[in-house]
């Protein structure tokens, strides 16, 4: 469904993705694990296009220059050079990286802003949905988004991305920050909503214990590189991987 | 699959001499050491050269007014730039200043060369307090409080007709000559600019670049934060005033339209052309925007138009500036390298 071959992104000359080549398949569940300063928000940027709004806005200001080269194919369409407005319309959603909600409006105008472009009748739908995989959200519908929670904000970034109607979503780093508990309802609910929405779902993240097990696919990241790549049980039996990246 | 096209990538290398001479060594080698004084000596000599190559009384009087802009300009990226207060009351500074040396010169008889630096010190004492209750706000809450603040005098002298009124404060001595009054405010400005460089490296101008960044995490290392705003207005303050000190004495006469918008808007975009945060970069403004707008006068309303145009072309093209960008050819060299 989403395939990248080649993707490369410097800054300056700073390499942060090399080589990468990575393809999910609709309604799977892809891992991309990794620690800091591995590419794994570049690679989320890469493939939303958010990196070309940031070489614009560096480019503008005079920054450092990005450099972007590859290609990412999503339904066989090749996707260099297209904005990442236009590709959240085609349906390849990201949710940022620290949430990034809208912090002075509440839980439900977040939410409505999310469902901008799709139709009315899909975008009462997919409230509802939003609502029955997190329940809590519909009883902070009046709530101001900058009073919620770690978790709760975290599950209005998700929903807001759902409302945007995506075939593929990306999740960067959902569990930053939050507690063992909400670690496990949230991936819970990441592997329910692949389940009913039948979208595909990227998921980054550092430790890869909570996420794995729901993962089709995963691949591990260092230094801007794909090390290692496998499924689940591949990865689960690879004791690298075991000590750097579940502490067993 | 499809097929992955050799692609080439623009790489961005600091030259060679430019790394060499970021240490000591530099003052090992004469070619070092001239990579590092070119740009400076360039800068220092053209100005104590400008107003000898200015044609005539009028183009040297217009050179001073550039100097004038200049201080308020580098104040601004100063305070802007590196202390993170966005102040649009740069003719506040100005009349601040201008008031106090009129007095000074005339109810006190002193000269201008002793009446400026005291009513610079005393005008930016009296700026930093009336601005010390805006110090807590951030932004552009900052930017128009302090926009209100030359508005506001102007009203309150005119009201009250004080210091003068609406005629302002008249037979100011002028400088002793034209040139010294040209080499006054060239060295001064000179000598702040690059007292300013100097100070942004210190750790004074670490903290003033820690509060602009994060004025928490200051707060939370044990440092007052208000205070050090303060030090950073008093600093910004002390340019300005000393700008319309000079300003009061170059034409004689101090009056309510030293706090004219213009003394807050145009140092603005001299900074936003000379490139933002470079301190020399607001001067290269002034020195381009002024003489273009008096260029222009022959235009007459028409001047703004044209003057609007160049700004907009700038931030739209060169958004970080000339010296930003020149620094950047001067520093590194590009080239195409396959990835």
């Amino acid at each position: 469904m989403l395939e990248a071959s080649g993707m490369m992104v410097f800054y300056e000359n700073m390499l942060a993705l090399n080589n990468i080549s990575m393809n999910c398949e609709s309604d799977q569940i892809v891992g991309v694990f990794g620690a800091n300063s591995a590419g794994k928000s570049t690679l989320m940027y890469a493939l939303s296009g958010i990196i070309l709004d940031i070489k614009k806005k560096e480019l503008m200001a005079g920054g450092e220059r990005i450099t972007v080269a590859g290609d990412v194919l999503f339904d066989g369409k090749a996707l260099t050079g297209v904005k990442p407005s236009k590709r959240a319309k085609m349906g390849i959603v990201l949710c940022p990286e620290r949430r990034r909600i809208f912090k002075e409006s509440t839980v439900l105008e977040n939410l409505k802003i999310g469902g901008y472009l799709a139709s009315p009748a899909k975008a009462r739908d997919t409230l509802e949905f939003v609502f029955s995989v997190f329940p809590v959200l519909d009883k902070l519908k009046k709530r101001i988004g900058g009073f919620l929670s770690g978790g709760e904000q975290q599950m209005l970034a998700i929903g807001r991305a759902l409302m945007a109607q995506p075939k593929i979503l990306l999740l960067d780093e959902p569990l930053l920050g939050l507690s063992p508990l909400m670690q496990a309802m949230l991936i819970r609910s990441t592997r329910d909503i692949r389940d009913q929405k039948k979208i595909s779902i990227i998921i980054t993240e550092q430790y890869a214990r909570p996420v794995l097990p729901i993962v089709d696919y995963a691949y591990v990241l260092e230094n801007g590189s794909a090390v290692l790549e496998g499924t689940r049980n591949d990865l689960m039996d690879n004791p690298d991987v075991r000590a750097a990246y579940f502490g067993i | 699959m499809n097929v992955t096209t050799e692609q080439m990538r623009r790489e961005r290398i600091d030259r060679g001499i430019k790394v060499r001479s970021d240490g000591l060594y530099a003052l090992m080698s004469w070619r070092e050491l001239s990579y590092l004084m070119t740009p400076r000596t360039i800068l220092i000599v053209g100005m104590l050269c400008l107003p000898l190559l200015m044609p005539g009384a009028y183009w040297q009087r217009v050179m001073s007014i550039v100097c004038i802009y200049a201080f308020l300009a580098v104040g601004f990226d100063f305070l802007a730039h590196y202390v993170g207060l966005v102040s649009l009351g740069g003719a506040f500074f100005i009349g601040v200043g201008g008031y106090f040396s009129a007095i000074l010169n005339t109810t006190f008889g002193l000269p201008p060369l002793v009446a400026i630096p005291m009513a610079t010190i005393a005008g930016a004492v009296l700026s930093t307090i009336l601005l010390l209750p805006c110090l807590p706000l951030r932004g552009v809450y900052f930017a128009i409080v302090t926009l209100m603040y030359p508005l506001f005098a102007a009203r309150l002298i005119e009201a009250f007709d004080m210091l003068g009124g609406t005629d302002g404060i008249m037979g100011l001595d002028s400088f002793p000559n034209p040139m010294l009054e040209q080499y006054f405010i060239i060295g001064m400005l000179l000598m702040m600019l690059f007292a300013m460089r100097r100070l942004v490296n210190t750790d004074l101008g670490l903290v003033f670049r820690a509060v602009k960044d994060n004025d928490q995490a200051v707060r939370a290392s044990a440092m007052n934060v208000t205070f050090y705003k303060a030090l950073a207005v008093f600093i910004g303050s002390l340019m300005g005033c000393l700008a319309g000190a000079c300003l009061a004495h170059i034409y004689m006469w101090s009056g309510i339209s030293q706090f004219a918008l213009d003394f807050s808007i145009l140092p603005i975009a001299a900074t936003v052309i000379g490139g933002s945060g470079t301190l020399v970069g607001p001067l290269i403004g002034c020195l381009i925007l002024v003489p273009a707008s008096e260029l222009l006068r022959d235009f007459g309303t028409l001047r703004i138009a044209f003057y609007s145009l160049i700004l907009v072309g700038f931030i739209v093209f060169r958004s970080d500036g000339i010296m930003s960008w020149g620094q950047r050819k001067y520093e590194q060299f590009e080239r195409w390298k396959k990835i």
